[in-house]
């Protein structure tokens, strides 16, 4: 029989956050050695509960997912015990479906994550063998000061992690940072899901707003929530369960009442602007009933259009903020911004109609988005809506003009910096960015064409996964196998040789096309499989790191474990490499390049986390992230719920900021946001995309689902998350899968002119006719194969969301499709 | 055919046994051999009566408890076979209602053959072991064991843990 073991009294008592998703829940985590469990009377357990009788609803439960044992570096064992923080404002007490299995995510050498990379491994012969780190920092210290001293610091290509959470956090990419910045000073770097190192929302950063700027409790005060590209139930789940939902069911009403005073206050409305009906559709219908919900299903690529539309009207009703737009924005931009973006020479049911038919969307539910966003409450008091956008818009077509729509709207209808309202992404991984700054310009240098070109000499992979998530992906992992081959045979034909004559070799090997290539991960990864050396780092829980979450909460997330075998945090090996590549340039008498990579010496997170500091001044020329004078001591007195950054020190006390810009004034030279241009992108696809839409039938969507983080790499390991998805599904609508003779269960094969993927299908109602869903870096199938090395020339940003392909059936799956419910995944009554 | 082919990511139609089995409730639970001796207690449902087989027909279902009166659970006469299902055509199954998210009562849906929690949405699947279709809990509904005697249908035991319990029988 199933038993959770229940922590003691005496079991340690440690705070984390959630290593995934952007909303950052509070956890608890107890240790103790295993064995010594408490017992069920409430003084018998660390929780205080009494688990003698059955626990009513919302109660302390520890469901099984949450406990699991691990083995330290000295053979001890420790029950561990993950449970959500019913302190913490973000998530009071609920887990989502991946944050219920935090405890199955830690290293156990007698379960599948046991599979963890222990030591560094150097590609001979045909195997990884273990290597010590002096060895590893050795080798690759030279091959990259070998390729900064003959092609120049560009030929050192980076793709790494710039986000919080697990893999991430404000120590981890400081390190990174000063490595490749202050360091190698290579601008060939580029971010974990894009070819580039550039914003994935320019517009933001252009129009002065900060793209994370309400808190979640203004998901609780609005009068309308808007989402675009979004799946908040799915992907930001606590955020909707406890702050979105409980405004629609109208729980929040008496907060409104006690912040808004006299104002009208009615339970929320929520506005989706998405191609699939979601379960964030279904959810917020049950929780606020289809009358206050509505959900704009349009065509791809025409985002731009249905907000511009719907700000047109707005504008022209005389619903606007005009004295926001006077106070606090460049009067010019807003000119510009009516003329280009809003065509008010044109009549407005005209544009409306356009706007309409281009999404295959009633005309009146533009009209009724209008109201809901802008329309005045009663006794003339302005609505307060916030506003969310992500993937689906930054993906989309268009990243910039497609941003710069909502934070448009946002600043026409003054919906900023208020108590109710904001203009953000919802998010997906957690932030925590500080580095110094990127030494290249912009548009940034698209790095997988450089790697494809020849142009990188030596490729060093961090916390992500190009061969799976990339675009052209199977291109990617060509270069990688052909680029690495000739270093291979270097490495290979000087085993046992001295470390001089085995790096002339390889760089022989590059002088003839050859790509050296490190990997830094927590697991054998797809693209670590191909590279020359690989890099155990640490994971969440293995050092104490530090994030912000979607509403810049900051909170220190304690380490309560050991790293498996020689495995260390990623600020480390960045310091390690650092300190070795100094001591060679010292022996070559070069001080110049040597000094580069001073201060590395750094001997704990915190160390780290002081250093990058630095970079902040305590007042407001500082980003979003900024935590002047904030210590882990500080962080860990103030448990789940951290400061919300940026903080400020006044008379001596440091003080968070619930909402940027409340103060109208924004991140431009003026102190006032700017409007900018979002011209109507409609029928601009770039040719390639263009060429693609025509000769294949479907649009393949793609994106995460709620059960899968990112590429699985933990989930493939863990059977309760595995096994839901162990196959890449494509959703189908039902009428287009009857005329392909395509029924749930079938194994499918996506194929066009970049290359093919095969999926379960999965017949719903989630996708229109002609449209089609796939998750977007699922370990035996990424949509990535698929989608064409397109991007857009101002930003660098991919249209990851703009693929197209033909379906064809192969047959049935049935030793697969057995095991898996195939009932709707978009119905919540 | 790309020359990566080879590769199981982009081609899994020859790969066997894809290990989807976790489904069955329990089988998250991480125990090594050695933890499981340890912390099993010899605990032993004692077997329930719960209905004739005959107040069952196909499309209903039927409110009881187990293992004890704090535990509500539903029994369900599905029209197909399901998976642990019993009964002329495998087609009973019966669930523990305690949504393993947060504890609410789970309701069941004949239309869509689903388990729905009203509190965050959770879903489940009736015919699948109690499967979680999408929401948050971090187990499957846990299945309640059943087996006829007599043409009367019996309760004896429990597959995964019952939401606010540490063990099913307290």
């Amino acid at each position: 029989m199933v038993q959770v073991p229940l922590p003691p009294r005496n079991a340690k008592r440690l705070h984390t956050v959630c290593q995934f998703c952007i909303v950052g829940c509070g956890y608890r985590v107890y240790r103790w050695p295993e064995g010594k469990d408490g017992g069920p009377a409430p003084q018998d357990n660390a929780l205080g509960v009494d688990y003698r009788e059955q626990l009513g609803a919302f109660e302390n439960w520890i469901a099984p997912t949450m406990h699991s044992v691990v083995t330290d570096k000295d053979g001890s064992r420790h029950s561990i015990v993950i449970v959500p923080d019913s302190d913490c404002v973000v998530n009071k007490g609920m887990a989502s479906v991946r944050g219920g299995g935090l405890a199955e995510t830690l290293y156990a050498p007698d379960r599948l994550t046991g599979d963890r990379l222990k030591t560094p491994l150097l590609a001979e012969k045909g195997v990884h063998k273990a290597q010590s780190w002096s060895e590893a920092a050795d080798l690759g210290a030279r091959v990259i000061k070998a390729v900064i001293d003959r092609w120049g610091a560009d030929a050192v290509g980076m793709k790494f992690f710039d986000h919080g959470g697990g893999g991430g956090g404000f120590e981890n990419n400081w390190a990174v940072g000063r490595f490749f910045f202050t360091g190698v000073g290579t601008r060939a770097a580029s971010i974990h899901n894009r070819p580039a190192y550039n914003s994935e929302v320019h517009a933001a950063g252009d129009a002065g707003v900060a793209t994370l700027n309400n808190s979640y409790v203004d998901a609780q005060l609005a009068d309308t929530i808007v989402i675009v590209g979004g799946n908040p139930f799915e992907t930001q789940t606590n955020y909707f369960l406890a702050h979105m939902a409980p405004n629609l069911q109208g729980e929040s009403l008496d907060l409104k009442k006690s912040t808004f005073g006299d104002e009208p206050a009615d339970a929320g409305r929520m506005i989706i602007i998405d191609p699939r009906r979601t379960m964030s559709v279904a959810a917020a219908e049950s929780a606020g009933g289809p009358e206050n919900v509505l959900h704009l299903r349009i065509e791809p690529g025409t985002d731009i259009a249905v907000i511009n539309a719907i700000a047109r009207i707005i504008r022209d009703r005389r619903w606007y903020d005009a004295a926001f737009v006077d106070r606090h924005t460049e009067r010019q931009t807003f000119e510009s911004f009516q003329r280009s973006s809003l065509d008010t020479d044109r009549p407005l049911a005209d544009l409306v109609g356009q706007a309409a038919r281009l999404c295959g969307i009633p005309e009146a539910e533009i009209y009724k988005a209008a109201e809901w966003i802008a329309k005045p409450k009663r006794g003339g008091y302005r609505r307060r809506t916030l506003l969310h956008y992500e993937k689906g818009l930054i993906w989309g077509l268009k990243n910039y003009e497609g941003v710069a729509s909502v934070i448009n709207l946002a600043l026409l209808t003054g919906n900023i910096g208020r108590p109710g309202t904001g203009a953000s992404r919802l998010g997906g991984h957690q932030e925590g960015y500080v580095r110094p700054p990127y030494p290249g310009g912009r548009p940034a240098l698209n790095v997988d064409e450089a790697v494809r070109r020849g142009e990188v000499k030596c490729y060093w992979v961090g916390g992500c996964n190009p061969v799976l998530t990339t675009m052209k992906a199977e291109a990617m992992e060509a270069a990688m196998v052909e680029r690495g081959a000739p270093v291979k045979a270097a490495i290979d034909a000087t085993v046992g040789r001295p470390i001089g004559e085995r790096v002339t070799r390889i760089v022989e090997a590059l002088k003839q096309g050859g790509m050296f290539l490190m990997a830094q991960d927590i697991y054998m990864t797809a693209t670590a499989k191909h590279a020359h050396l690989v890099l155990p780092a640490a994971q969440w829980g293995e050092s104490e790191l530090t994030s912000i979450n979607g509403e810049r909460r900051l909170r220190l997330y304690e380490r309560f474990m050991d790293p498996p075998g020689e495995a260390i945090p990623d600020w480390a090996i960045m310091a390690r490499f650092a300190r070795r590549i100094r001591e060679l340039y010292l022996e070559d008498e070069n001080p110049l390049m040597a000094n580069r990579f001073l201060d590395f010496d750094w001997r704990t997170p915190e160390d780290v986390f002081i250093h990058a500091r630095y970079q902040f001044k305590g007042d407001r020329s500082d980003p979003m992230e900024a935590y002047s004078g904030v210590t882990y001591d500080f962080l860990r007195q103030r448990g789940t719920n951290g400061v919300q950054t940026p903080t400020r020190i006044v008379n001596g006390v440091i003080s968070g900021t619930p909402r940027m810009h409340h103060d109208g004034r924004f991140s431009t030279k003026s102190g006032r946001a700017r409007f900018i241009r979002a011209t109507w992108p409609w029928p601009s696809y770039a040719a390639q995309v263009d060429e693609q839409r025509k000769e294949f039938r479907f649009w393949v969507n793609n994106g995460r689902n709620n059960h899968v983080w990112q590429t699985q790499y933990h989930y493939q390991r863990i059977p309760f998350y595995g096994d839901h998805n162990p196959l890449p599904y494509l959703e189908m609508h039902a009428d287009d899968a009857l005329e392909l003779g395509i029924a749930s269960g079938d194994l499918v094969e996506l194929f066009n002119d970049v290359g093919t993927v095969q999926a379960l299908a999965y017949i719903t109602d989630a996708v229109k006719r002609g449209h089609t869903f796939m998750l977007f870096g699922h370990p035996r199938g990424s949509v990535g194969d698929l989608i064409s090395d397109h991007v857009d020339p101002k930003t660098t940003i991919p249209y990851y969301k703009g693929a197209w392909a033909d379906v064809r059936r192969i047959g049935p799956k049935p030793d697969v499709a057995r095991e898996l419910s195939f009932l709707p995944q978009n119905v919540s009554e | 055919m790309s020359k990566f082919s080879n590769l199981n990511r982009r081609d899994f139609l020859r790969i066997g046994g894809t290990g989807v089995s976790g489904l069955i409730a329990g089988q998250a639970l991480p125990l090594a051999p050695a933890d499981a001796a340890a912390k099993t207690k010899e605990q032993v449902y004692s077997p329930a009566d719960v209905a004739p087989l005959a107040d069952l027909p196909v499309g209903a279902s039927l409110e009881f408890q187990y293992p004890d009166e704090d535990s509500p659970a539903v029994m369900i006469h599905l029209a197909e076979a399901a998976k642990g299902g019993i009964g002329p055509n495998n087609a009973i199954v019966a669930y523990s209602t305690l949504c393993t998210h947060k504890g609410c009562p789970v309701q069941y849906n004949p239309e869509r053959k689903m388990l729905i929690c009203p509190c965050h949405w959770s879903t489940f699947d009736a015919a699948k072991a109690g499967a979680i279709v999408i929401g948050h809990a971090s187990q499957p509904l846990p299945q309640i064991k059943l087996r006829i005697e007599a043409d009367r249908i019996q309760a004896y035991g429990v597959d995964g843990l019952i939401y606010g319990r540490h063990t099913n029988i307290l």
